[in-house]
């Protein structure tokens, strides 16, 4: 019964003794059988790259077990292409993996072009694969950020975005959009690339190596980069394969398995590159691998620039190819005013095929075909199933970040809490693909 | 998660590729039951739920097949009625094809790729979209437990023996799965519309007014 001293007449001063050195704290310990405690870490936590929510088992200080709650930002793109057509469907599944847009569009486009049977002119396959690799040069530098910035390296998440900023600004002067960009359409580009284009990728050629050169002075040698990396989140080949993780962290455990070469698409196979493979399958070799990644990137697009052909961006078969075309004006991109004249004012059939093509869009032939194209995160695959509609039927996205955090559980047990973070950085989960 | 039965195996890729006929013959000779099917250059196995799991360890502990990656696992719902679809050669034109179903399914579909031989090809299960059941192969590779939640989140499917069959994209709380074609696409009753007097958060019972 629980006496209140304030008010308890019995209690006099003499009879009060108090009591502090808690004499029962042993008692309470024994008692406690498991002293595992739960904690939880996020969704909105500066280090846990984006809303990704963490629940973590300890042991004192030690991980035992790492849930990921994830669907923070399910926002059901893959139910929305179903009631859009084939075209409108880049728009969406390019906002899957906010930082790998141009690898979600190709991919799709590649689906339904297999579908279609048709073959991409050899223009639009090559600044496809230079944008592609750019976008994967841009990613790496996101994740080198804000790797750096969860591991207190606030001078790197300086550098990285800011060089990331000048691949956007290739972008954007191609498809007018730092990200999100639908550049890439069934059968082709949006538009061809500008006059600038070759001097543009040129001048990131010449700057991106000086730079990341300059990343690798700061952080290969740095003590504290050293002690936080390396032997943190291993995970071997054996336990990968098992998770279906692919892409870098595959590689940093020693499998040269790279869709590019494995599966080449959009010409990959003309291009000489190599694949960059790591041994100690840490966080530190998956840092190596990242920035060699990037190297050979920039050796794909020397040589896709180097032999880039002329020629159409677009298929030939008016029955799919975007009828719109497009020119640069004093405000942006827009309809080209010569093709409008056109359409409104001397051939009634264009504007017909115009108004058909950009409402109804075209059909696909019935089937279904998986296509995978090898993102910056790993196997980004499309599996769509056609019913010979002017829309897909289901459009199921395989994506590598939402497959790869599976493993953050074995990476992360036996491993300190701080630990954790590094973990989650060198998977490279980008939330907006795990939870499409 | 669930003990794997035995370790998988994974090196570079030392090995070619099979071809798809000779993985469709290595597969039906052991398992007389199931159906090769080819479209779009793209191998495809229809396999009896019964024997699911028994045809995935086969296919990742066979030396020649050496699928030891899951790289994906989705599902498609095919309901009941008269549907446009064509599954069985590949077409060059626009034709459409209406099949008539009696019963609709709910179709999983496997994609099973050698890190060693560099081939791929797809395993399709189907069952009944009342009551989808399929067995889970969690325990046959591990990677397939986000896949198979998600497949539960969107279809209803549940996979027997899976460790922690709860949603995964959707709120805990969601009614219905979302990616079936009987979901229904708006047109149905917001709760508290048009209503004078909303009730207090702790008060409302939204099971109830969807209902």
């Amino acid at each position: 019964m629980a006496i209140d001293p304030r008010t308890d007449a019995s209690l006099s001063d003499d009879a009060l003794e108090l009591f502090v050195e808690g004499a029962d704290w042993e008692s309470v310990v024994d008692a406690v059988e498991d002293d595992t405690i739960t904690i939880n870490m996020g969704p909105q936590h500066p280090s846990t790259h984006g809303v990704l929510r963490l629940v973590l088992d300890l042991d004192g200080e030690t991980v035992t077990k790492l849930t990921p709650i994830v669907g923070y930002l399910h926002t059901g793109i893959e139910k929305n292409a179903e009631v859009r057509t084939w075209v409108q469907g880049t728009t969406f599944f390019t906002r899957m993996d906010y930082l790998a847009p141009l690898f979600n569009e190709t991919a799709f486009c590649l689906g339904v072009e297999k579908l279609l049977g048709i073959e991409v002119p050899e223009r639009a396959q090559a600044v496809r694969v230079i944008l592609m690799e750019f976008n994967r040069i841009a990613s790496h530098l996101v994740w080198l950020a804000t790797g750096g910035m969860e591991l207190g390296s606030t001078t790197m998440m300086v550098f990285g975005f800011r060089e990331r900023e000048h691949v956007l600004d290739l972008f954007e002067s191609q498809s007018g959009l730092r990200m999100n960009h639908a550049y890439i359409r069934p059968g082709g580009l949006a538009q061809d690339v500008t006059e600038d284009f070759v001097e543009r990728c040129e001048a990131l050629l010449e700057l991106l190596p000086r730079k990341i050169a300059e990343y690798e002075d700061l952080l290969k040698r740095n003590p504290i980069w050293n002690d936080r990396l390396r032997g943190i989140g291993p995970l071997d080949a054996e336990t990968a394969t098992r998770y279906g993780v692919t892409g870098p962290l595959l590689r940093a455990a020693g499998v040269p398995f790279d869709l590019r070469k494995a599966q080449p698409y959009s010409g990959y196979e003309q291009y000489e590159f190599d694949i960059p493979t790591e041994a100690a399958a840490d966080s530190y070799a998956r840092f190596l691998l990242r920035i060699e990644e990037m190297r050979q990137s920039m050796r794909i697009i020397r040589q896709a620039l180097d032999s880039l052909p002329g020629g159409p961006v677009m298929v030939a078969d008016k029955h799919i190819a975007w009828p719109s075309q497009q020119s640069l004006g004093v405000d942006g991109i827009g309809n080209d005013p010569e093709y409008i004249r056109h359409i409104m004012g001397e051939s009634m059939e264009a504007l017909i095929n115009h108004f058909k093509l950009t409402t109804q869009g075209f059909t696909v032939p019935a089937g279904q075909v998986y296509v995978p194209v090898e993102s910056p995160r790993g196997e980004l695959g499309y599996a769509i199933t056609s019913t010979g509609t002017n829309k897909p039927y289901r459009v199921h996205v395989r994506e590598p970040s939402f497959v790869n955090l599976q493993a953050a559980d074995v990476m992360s047990r036996g491993q300190m809490v701080a630990d954790v973070v590094v973990v989650v950085a060198s998977l490279d989960p980008v939330m907006g693909g795990v939870d499409r | 998660m669930t003990e794997l039965s035995t370790p998988t195996r994974t090196h570079g890729l030392t090995r070619p590729a099979l071809p798809r006929e000779a993985i469709a013959a290595r597969i039906t000779d052991r398992f007389p039951e199931v159906e090769a099917t080819e479209a779009y250059d793209e191998l495809t196995l229809h396999v009896d739920p019964a024997q699911l799991v028994a045809v995935l360890t086969f296919c990742r502990d066979d030396e020649e097949l050496d699928t030891a990656l899951l790289s994906d696992l989705s599902g498609v719902h095919w309901p009941a009625g008269d549907h446009v679809i064509e599954r069985q050669a590949s077409t060059t034109g626009w034709p459409e094809y209406r099949v008539s179903r009696e019963q609709g399914v709910i179709e999983v579909l496997y994609i099973l790729r050698s890190l060693t031989r560099n081939h791929w090809f797809r395993v399709s299960v189907a069952t009944p979209d009342e009551a989808p059941r399929l067995p889970s192969v969690t325990g046959v590779f591990a990677t397939a437990n986000y896949h198979e939640r998600e497949v539960y989140d969107f279809f209803g499917v549940e996979f027997e023996g899976h460790p922690d069959l709860t949603r995964i994209l959707m709120p805990d709380d969601w009614i219905g799965h979302p990616h079936r074609k009987d979901y229904p696409l708006g047109g149905v009753d917001i709760p508290y519309k048009n209503d004078k007097f909303i009730p207090p958060p702790e008060e409302r019972d939204l099971r109830e007014v969807i209902d």
